[in-house]
This record gives structure tokens, sequence and C-alpha cells, in this order.
């Protein structure tokens, strides 16, 4: 058997998208307590395969060719698998054709989860660029993974609304905190939250402003905006369109 | 067969309309336009676009209106005709059944929207109600 | 929680299209008409040998090709081994959206002897008639496939040549039938009381 014809324990398909085994079974079998798998190849340094070397005594001719790496006295039985080099790269993520600027959604995840919230672009990263407004239902500026949200068919005309170059995936990454002795820690400093900026506030305002009055336009869509979804006892979801 | 008085008021017979139940055309109108056994039937709806086919009884309903000595096997052209002479078409439309069956498809096609806006109004009505209803009951007392 | 949602949703939508194609499958209907010609193989004997032409019902290619040469050794000196089969070819009915009645002539062996019949059906085409015949001998004498055999299939275009009352009664002029029996299912997920299921 050559080292590619061994596969890797897969999660073999129950039913399309439902693997076999689940997360932490996969994470098992392919040994990822051993340490995350990376295929990258290091810098080679060209060392010679062997070393002259100045041997004693007289019926062995003084100099002798000595390997540099002695060979192990080890041999596998079976070859060891090496992990694959992947020749792909991520491409940006496509979104589902439901979801375009305007378009009503409802956060299914997170502390949000139930709002329904106006999708604005998607950002560089994939994640898509949702605002509430703040003003009707909380929500401020938020990034959010397109797994996590219905895409509603309701849309709202936001060709009006200008978003800032400067909300970029960068805008939503935590500021890094110094960190803080233990002794410190102990009496409460650096504790105090720091609360949201006042530029981001602006932003916020800025954003929301042009969005509200597009959504006023519409009759009953603030009211709309403002109130949760949630399913209720006789909802059969599957048959349910938004 | 002489029809003998039955309490039975439809019949399957050429030229009965009935309602597709099943399938791609379910929901729609057609023609028996003969009868194969006492199981299937060819059906044929010129009108609402659904092709002449072989339908199961069990995924038809008969319904009251009837194209009067429509002849057995008859072609779509004249199955258009009569059905456009008999005025089926405009008798459905009018009949408290379609309507019911059209508000039931408005339900299902309804988005989250407006089902949000039909909660409103539902709301609004209970309002109304309820405040005459206490008026009365005031007027009563 | 949306992530398992979405995932048993798309398992339910496979399950759905699945489903769908069966159904398609199933109105495709059992029985295909095929004319299957074939001959011995050639030999100096014999560099021209004779074409033979049967018209074969039967579910796909393989099994009509493979009926060809059952009947075949049985009414000639030739088989499969010897032999080979010139041409497949599917019959299609020529109106297939009139109503028609078929008269089938078929063999049958039953577990005591073989018989003769004849049976009649009301069908679209002749495929249809033959599935109908095969359903019926396998309904009343439990006969499976290979214990019948059809001698004829052909239409009977006169009124009066029907022989069958139960073919007869179909065609009385002013047909018309209640129905009086009518089963429906609510679609609510719980019902107040039980479904009877009695007449």
């Amino acid at each position: 058997m050559s080292p590619s014809d061994k596969k890797m324990a897969r999660s073999k398909h129950l039913a399309p998208h439902i693997g076999h085994l689940s997360r932490s079974q996969v994470a098992a079998k392919r040994g990822l307590h051993k340490g995350k798998k990376t295929s990258t190849v290091p810098p080679k340094t060209e060392t010679p395969a062997t070393v002259e070397k100045t041997v004693g005594g007289k019926a062995n001719g003084e100099k002798r060719l000595v390997p540099t790496t002695k060979a192990s006295k080890y041999y596998p039985a079976e070859d060891v698998r090496k992990p694959k080099l992947s020749r792909k790269t991520n491409g940006k993520t496509a979104l589902r054709a439901s979801i375009t600027p305007g378009t009503i959604l409802i956060l299914l995840a997170g502390r949000h989860s139930g709002k329904r919230v106006v999708f604005l672009k998607q950002l560089d990263s994939g994640l898509l660029l949702v605002t509430g407004p703040f003003k009707l239902n909380g929500v401020p500026l938020r990034r959010v993974s397109q797994a996590y949200v219905i895409a509603t068919s309701t849309r709202v005309d936001i060709a009006g609304v200008s978003i800032p170059e400067s909300i970029n995936d960068a805008y939503f990454a935590k500021a890094k905190a110094a960190k803080s002795t233990k002794e410190g820690e102990f009496f409460g400093e650096g504790k105090e939250s720091q609360g949201v900026s006042d530029e981001k506030k602006s932003e916020q305002k800025a954003v929301d402003a042009s969005l509200l009055t597009a959504i006023k336009k519409v009759d009953k869509l603030a009211q709309y905006l403002k109130t949760t979804w949630g399913l209720s006892k006789n909802d059969k979801f599957h048959k349910m369109k938004f | 067969m002489v029809a003998q008085p039955s309490n039975f008021k439809r019949f399957v017979e050429v030229g009965r309309v009935v309602l597709v139940n099943e399938g791609p055309s379910a929901g729609k109108l057609a023609v028996i336009v003969e009868i194969i056994d006492h199981n299937r039937a060819l059906i044929d709806g010129p009108t609402t676009s659904v092709p002449r086919q072989p339908f199961s009884y069990r995924n038809l309903i008969l319904t009251p209106y009837t194209l009067a000595r429509l002849p057995r096997g008859a072609g779509s052209g004249p199955v258009k005709k009569a059905i456009e002479k008999a005025g089926v078409m405009e008798k459905w439309e009018a009949s408290g059944w379609a309507k019911k069956l059209a508000a039931r498809q408005l339900r299902t096609t309804s988005n989250d929207f407006d089902r949000f806006q039909i909660q409103l109004a539902k709301r609004a009505r209970r309002d109304l109600v309820s405040k005459a209803f206490v008026k009365e009951k005031k007027a009563a007392a | 929680m949306s992530d398992i949602f979405l995932r048993i949703l798309s398992f339910w939508q496979d399950l759905v299209d699945i489903s769908e194609k069966h159904q398609l499958i199933n109105r495709m209907g059992r029985f295909i008409e095929y004319s299957v010609v074939g001959r011995k193989l050639p030999t100096d004997a014999d560099p021209n040998p004779k074409l033979y032409r049967m018209r074969i019902f039967a579910p796909n290619e393989v099994v009509a090709k493979s009926r060809f040469w059952y009947y075949l050794r049985q009414l000639k000196k030739a088989k499969k081994a010897s032999g080979e089969i010139v041409g497949v070819n599917v019959i299609h009915e020529k109106k297939p959206l009139k109503v028609k009645n078929f008269a089938i002539w078929i063999k049958y062996d039953s577990r005591s002897g073989t018989h003769n019949m004849v049976k009649e059906f009301r069908a679209l085409s002749r495929a249809e008639a033959v599935e109908a015949m095969y359903q019926d001998m396998a309904a009343r004498h439990r006969a499976r496939f290979r214990s019948v055999q059809i001698l004829r299939v052909a239409e009977v275009e006169k009124k009066d040549d029907i022989r069958r009352p139960y073919i007869k009664q179909l065609l009385e002029p002013g047909l018309r039938f209640p129905l009086p029996h009518r089963n429906t299912k609510s679609k609510a997920w719980f019902a107040a009381s039980r479904p009877s299921t009695w007449a």
C-alpha cells in the first residue's frame, strides 16, 4: 500500500450534509488532540549528505565518508501518511440569492436572536453587515454569519443610504486590553467597562438616519422591525414562506 | 342505464366538472371527457391548462357543474367551447368554495411581513369587537 | 439552533426530491411494448438466415431481449448462443389519449394445468392494458409473470364484439354513477376523534 492509498478517517455521510460522526468524534478520529495539522513546508537548508572524517588506525585509510544523519534503526512497518498539501485558497463567501442589500433578516443566534434587522452589505470577511436600526430594536451595526439568519422576501430601498468606508472588518475588531497585573485585578483595576465610543455612536446615527426615512416610507414597516419573530404552537416551519 | 331517482346529486359522467386534488394541476378545474373504468376517467381542462390525461377518481372532487350533452371523448376545442358556453368558470369563481380555496392559497403564500400585518389587523378587529360588546353590555344593564 | 434547523431542512428537502422522482417512475408504467428483431448467426451453409420479429411487452430492453429468445427457442430451432439480436425498438401508442377496448389472449400455466384465456380491458394504450392484465392475473389466480404468455393483444373496435359484461357495462350510453364512499383526510396535526374507516 502506497501512502496515498491510505485514507484519513472521514465522517461518512448518513444523508446529504449530515455526517455519520459528530464534530467531536471527527476531531477524535483525526487525532486533533495531538495538535493542529499543518501542511506548510519548512524552508530547506542544504546539508551535504556525507562528511569526510579522519579516522585513526593504519588499515583504515585515514579518511572516511560518514553520513551526516545516521539512518534510524527503527523502520516503520507501515508507511505513515503525510497530510496533503492543499492547493486551494479560500474564495469569498457566496451570498444566498435571497440576501440582497436592503433585505430584512431574522437573526437566529446571539443576544439579538429573534430580532428583525436590515442587511446593508457583505464585508470582505464574508460576514453580513447588519443594522437594527438601533433606534427601533436596539441592534447596532453588527456582523453576522449568513448561516444564522433567515432571509425574508421583504426589502427596504436602501439606495439613499450611504455606508462609510470606515465600517469594515477592522471596525469591529476588539481593541486589545493591556495586560493587568494580578494585584491590580484583585483591586478591581481596569474593570470599568469602556462603553461605546462617541465616534461609533455618531457613525451609527449617520447610517440609521437615512435608513429610518426609507423605512418610514413603507406603512407598518417600522413596527414590524420593532417586534421579534418566533415560532408558536401550530406553525409549520417547512411550509412557511418568509 | 335509465336515470333512477337517486339521493346522490353529483355523478361521475361525461361532462362533469371536477376539481383536481393532486399532482401538478392540483387546485384546477377540469372536465370528465370519458369514463375509462370504475377507477379512472380521462379529464381535460383547456381553460385551466390541465393537460388531457387519465386521472383516478380518488384524486378528483366532483363539483355541482356539468356540461350538458357533451359527447363522449370530445376534443379539447369543443370542451373549451362548452365550458365557455356554460359559464362554468364564472360560476366557480363566484362560489364560496372557490373563494375559500383562494383565501387558503393566499394564506400559504403570505410572507413574514404579511403575517405581521394580519396579526395587527386581527388585533384591531378584536379591539373594536370587545369595545362594542362592553358598550352593549352596559346599555343592557 | 439554526444550524441544526437548516441541516434538517435540507435533509427533508432531499427526501421530498427522492419521493417525487419515485412518483415519476411509477407514473411511467411497468410495461413498454418493444419490437425485437433477431436471427440465427450466419453460417457457410446459410449466409442469410431468416429474420424473426416479435412484439414483446417488457419493463426494459434487457427483459425484452430475454423474452425474445425464450419464445424463439420454443417456436424455432434457434437460441441465444447461436443467434443475434438485430434490433430492439420501442413501439409507441398511436393515439395515447383515446380510450380503447383491448382484448388480450393469453396462455396461462396454473398449478394444475395450462389454460387459454381471453380478457378484456379498457385502457389508453396496449402497454397499459397488458399491465392491467398481469395485475388481474396476479390478483385472481396468483399468477406470476413467468406463468403467463401473451398470445395476442388487439383493439376491439366494434361495440358488439365486446364479450365481457364488465366492459360492456362501461359502454352504455348516458353512463353515470356516484362516488358513494369518499374518505377525506384531515390535514390537521391532531384530530379530536379517531378516524372512522367503516363504510
